[in-house]
Parts: C-alpha cells; sequence; structure tokens
C-alpha cells in the first residue's frame, strides 16, 4: 500500500495531482510543472518532501559509524554543520546518496524516499560487524519534511523566526522555531536556488507551518510545488536521482561525485574506487543538450555516428531553456566539451552537444 | 473546472476526437486530455500521405513530464498535418478544438466512424 503525507488533504485542497512514486503518493503538479518551475527560479515555493526518509544516528561512536559507512570522514563536519555524501556497497557502487546533519554530536541522516530501511539495515549490521557502539534508527514516519526554495526563501521564512537566518550558511543547520514551531533547518535543497529544508516533528505542526509559510510568502507568490517541478529544477542543475543516476549499480567517480569523495580515511567501497580511477575507463555522467527538437528520456541511447556510445538516465524539456536536456552515462571516449553525440529518441537520432554542468547557470533569473 | 466536450464531435475512449467533413476527418486531443497533461511542450506529427489503421499510434504528444501516444480513431491516409504545432505545441493546450488539432486524415471507410462515443457518452467517461 502506498503511504501519504500527512499534508495530503491540504495539496487536494490546493489543487495537487497525485503520483506514486517510491511507495508514496506524493503530489506530481498543482497548477503546471512551468510555472512552479519558473516560480522557484524567479520568486519562491514550498515543497512537501515527506518521501525523503529520517534515520537517526545515535550513540558514543556515531561519528566512527557514518565514517566508516559513507565517502565522509565525520569528525570533520563541525556542529551545525551538514554533508552530502553516499553510502558504498563493498565494490564501491552506490546503495544511496545522503545528507547527514551534525546537530551537537546527534547526527541525523537523510536517506533517500524509500531507502530508510535499506539504509538503516545496512548501517546497523556495519557496526555490528566491526564492534562500534552505534546504531541507526529509523524514523521517517516521524518527521515531515518541507522544503522552501527560491531567492526569496529566505526573506519569506525570515518572517516567521526570530533567528537571524544570515547566520545559517549554506549547509548550516540548526534547531529553531518557525512560525512557534521546533524544527531542524538546514541551509540545502534540490533547486540550485537560495533554499532551507525544515525537518518537522511531530508531524501534526506540519499544516500549520505549511499554511503560515504560504501566508507569509503572499507577496512573492509563493507557489507549491510538485514532483514534476522538482525533477526539472534539479535536472536543470545536474543533481542525481537516486532511482535514476545510480539505476543498476554506479559508482560515484561514475556519477560525477568524486568531489564527494574524501579519501583521507577508510571507509566501505573505498578499495574499489582506488582500483575504478586507476583503471580510468569507466562511463561517466555527462550533460547534453539537444540542438534540435526533441525531449530525451530516461532509457534513450546514446550514439556516435550510429554507435552505441552512452544511455540517458533523465532527461527532459528544459522550462528555462526550452530546449531538451539529458544527463547519461557516456564512455570518456565521447564525453568531452562541445562533442557532438546523437540522442536517439522514439528511433530517430536528435543531434545534442555535450556541455559542462549546470544546465542553467546561478545568475539565470536574473537575466531572464 | 469542468472539461469542454463539443456536441458536434465524435470522440474515443483514449481522449481523441474527430469531426467528419464528407470523408475528410480532422482530429485532436480533448479539452480533458489537453488538462491532464498540461504544459505540452513538443508534438511529433506523422508524415502526411502516410496510411493508418484505427488504433495505430498516429502521434506523439509530450509534456515536461511524461510522452503520450495518441491513437487514430480511423483507418486512412494522412491527408494533412497542423505544422504550426511543431513551434507552438502550447497551442494544444490554448484551443484543443480549433487551432490546436493535430492531422487530417482521407478516411478509408465512413462507416467506422459509427462506432465512436458521441458527446453524451463521452462526457460520462471524463
Amino acid at each position: 500500500m502506498t503511504k501519504k503525507s500527512p499534508l495530503y488533504n491540504l495539496q487536494k485542497e490546493l489543487g495537487a495531482k497525485f503520483t506514486e512514486f517510491a511507495g508514496f503518493e506524493m503530489p506530481i503538479q498543482y497548477s503546471s510543472i512551468k510555472d512552479e518551475h519558473l516560480a522557484v527560479r524567479k520568486s519562491v515555493g514550498i515543497f512537501d518532501v515527506s518521501h525523503m526518509s529520517n534515520t537517526w544516528i545515535n550513540g558514543k561512536e556515531a561519528e566512527k559509524l557514518i565514517s566508516l559507512t559513507t565517502m565522509e570522514e565525520a569528525s570533520r563536519i563541525a556542529d551545525k554543520k551538514s554533508q552530502y555524501t553516499a553510502i558504498l556497497r563493498n565494490d564501491g557502487t552506490i546503495i544511496d546518496d545522503t545528507i547527514f546533519m551534525n546537530l551537537g554530536k546527534r547526527y541525523m541522516m537523510i536517506p533517500n524516499a524509500g531507502m530508510a530501511d535499506i539504509v538503516t539495515d545496512w548501517i546497523n549490521q556495519k557496526a555490528e560487524e566491526n564492534n562500534i557502539c552505534a546504531t541507526a534508527e529509523n524514523v521517517s514516519d516521524d518527521f515531515v519534511i518541507l522544503a522552501i526554495q527560491g531567492p526569496k526563501s529566505r526573506e519569506v521564512l525570515q518572517k516567521l523566526t526570530d533567528t537571524d537566518l544570515k547566520t545559517i550558511g549554506f549547509f548550516g543547520c540548526q534547531e529553531i522555531e518557525i512560525a512557534g514551531f521546533n524544527c531542524i533547518i538546514s541551509h540545502t535543497g534540490y533547486t540550485g536556488e537560495l533554499g532551507f529544508e525544515l525537518n518537522i516533528s511531530p508531524v501534526k505542526n506540519a499544516e500549520k507551518i505549511f499554511k503560515e509559510i504560504m501566508k507569509a510568502g503572499e507577496e512573492y507568490d509563493i507557489k507549491p510545488i510538485g514532483l514534476g517541478a522538482r525533477d526539472t529544477l534539479r535536472l536543470e542543475k545536474c543533481f542525481m536521482l537516486a532511482g535514476n543516476e545510480f539505476e543498476g549499480g554506479r559508482t560515484p567517480l561514475e556519477a560525477t561525485m568524486s568531489w564527494a569523495i574524501n579519501w583521507d580515511h577508510d571507509f566501505i567501497g573505498k578499495n574499489a574506487l582506488l582500483k575504478q580511477k586507476e583503471k580510468g575507463d569507466y562511463e561517466r555522467i555527462t550533460c547534453l543538450v539537444c540542438e534540435e527538437k526533441g525531449i530525451p528520456r530516461h532509457g534513450c541511447e546514446i550514439q556516435k555516428e550510429g554507435k552505441k556510445v552512452g544511455i540517458v538516465t533523465s532527461g527532459t524539456l528544459s522550462p528555462c531553456l526550452g530546449k531538451g536536456i539529458a544527463m547519461g552515462y557516456v564512455h570518456p571516449e565521447y564525453r568531452e566539451k562541445d562533442n557532438y553525440l546523437d540522442i536517439i529518441v522514439r528511433g530517430k537520432p536528435i543531434k545534442a552537444k555535450v556541455v559542462k554542468p549546470p544546465f542553467v547557470p546561478k545568475d539565470w533569473a536574473e537575466k531572464n | 473546472m469542468s472539461d469542454e466536450v463539443r456536441n458536434d464531435l465524435k470522440y474515443t475512449d483514449t481522449h481523441e476526437w474527430l469531426k467528419l467533413e464528407g470523408n475528410t476527418a480532422k482530429v485532436g486531443i480533448t479539452d480533458h486530455a489537453q488538462s491532464e497533461l498540461t504544459d505540452i511542450v513538443f508534438v511529433e506529427l506523422p508524415e502526411e500521405g502516410k496510411e493508418v489503421k484505427k488504433g495505430d499510434e498516429l502521434c506523439v504528444v509530450e509534456s515536461v513530464k511524461s510522452v503520450s501516444e495518441i491513437y487514430s480513431p480511423v483507418s486512412g491516409k494522412i491527408k494533412k498535418v497542423n505544422s504550426e504545432l511543431e513551434d507552438s505545441p502550447e497551442t494544444v493546450n490554448a484551443s484543443p478544438y480549433e487551432e490546436g488539432w493535430l492531422v487530417e486524415i482521407e478516411v478509408d471507410d465512413t462507416s467506422e466512424t459509427d462506432s465512436l462515443l458521441d458527446a453524451d457518452s463521452y462526457k460520462k467517461l471524463v
């Protein structure tokens, strides 16, 4: 059975159309994906992302457990800071990408939708095997997560709290009061815009907070945003979507996440990554912009002169660029910038150019 | 919000409409279909002269998120396609029954349209 967010009824009232995603019935869109997308790029939007998971890492050796099971050395991450990382199998492939927050020697991890049990079981198994005095606890049902994203997001949230939000830097996190309720805020997001995420518990407070944010955002035409625009927003910034980009077992080197690998410590999967790095001949995530009409989609073949050189993992029409854009795994020989490749859409080749990420630059809204 | 269903058209249960004039049928997608899809951003039209059978894929309409096949309500030959849609696919959203038509088909056997839904039956469906 699919799960519903505690905000389901409110979303229905707001006119949401729903879709099933990773076992959750979540809003796909309210008004239009395009309008919602542009609202976030130009002003502000609010997302219910309760399908994402919450996991506490408890115990006196929590730091050690995170360092073993992720690509990051947890002791490097200061209090009130969070970190993007990934949890790997022994062979270096990604189980999940995640953010963990250091809330003052208390760690919260945010695994992807539907990944809470898999991640929690994996981490607990590794704790046991390595005699580490810490445990992972899946508390996803106790939390609602709201994302407030867009250039006006800080102004909107600032109206609802006494904490000066400018003191929370990028990837900062802490417990604060929003609209009179306690929550964990982090200066993070999945849109490439200025933005914050609120982890709210107990979940019954979420509806009130959501409504207060909508009210505070009225002057900026705040819009509720569905998963449709969440996907196009992240894709324009070349952010990975676990179900797409990690499908079939991909390593962080293949997913071009080497910037997030902390090589200075030992972690599960490290040896496999070192071997792959040395070999060097692996496919890598590559960003392609279509130069002809057509919209690439997940699973489309990427060719060079009729020969298969890769596969599209995510594709869409970019609402900002008005062109088809795609991310996919391409053999290293063919992924140099400005190279032309063909994406095969319904049997027909669409000419596409390799570009550097992101598709949509930071200053897009100012210029458009 | 109620979707417009026009009395002078025939419909399919896959949300195409058809308007027969002589032995030429104009085909498009219904107001309900365009409103479900929202934000139509790409229409892939067939080649003029192509023979289609009833139920064959006629063209493809894409929204930002989804790809939808449009099926031919009749058998015949593609007489004309609405090439305006190549540059302004959003016309299908704005005017599904007028400027947003998709193709004209020279119908093999006009009696084939008798089995399509009338406006009242289609209304019950949406």
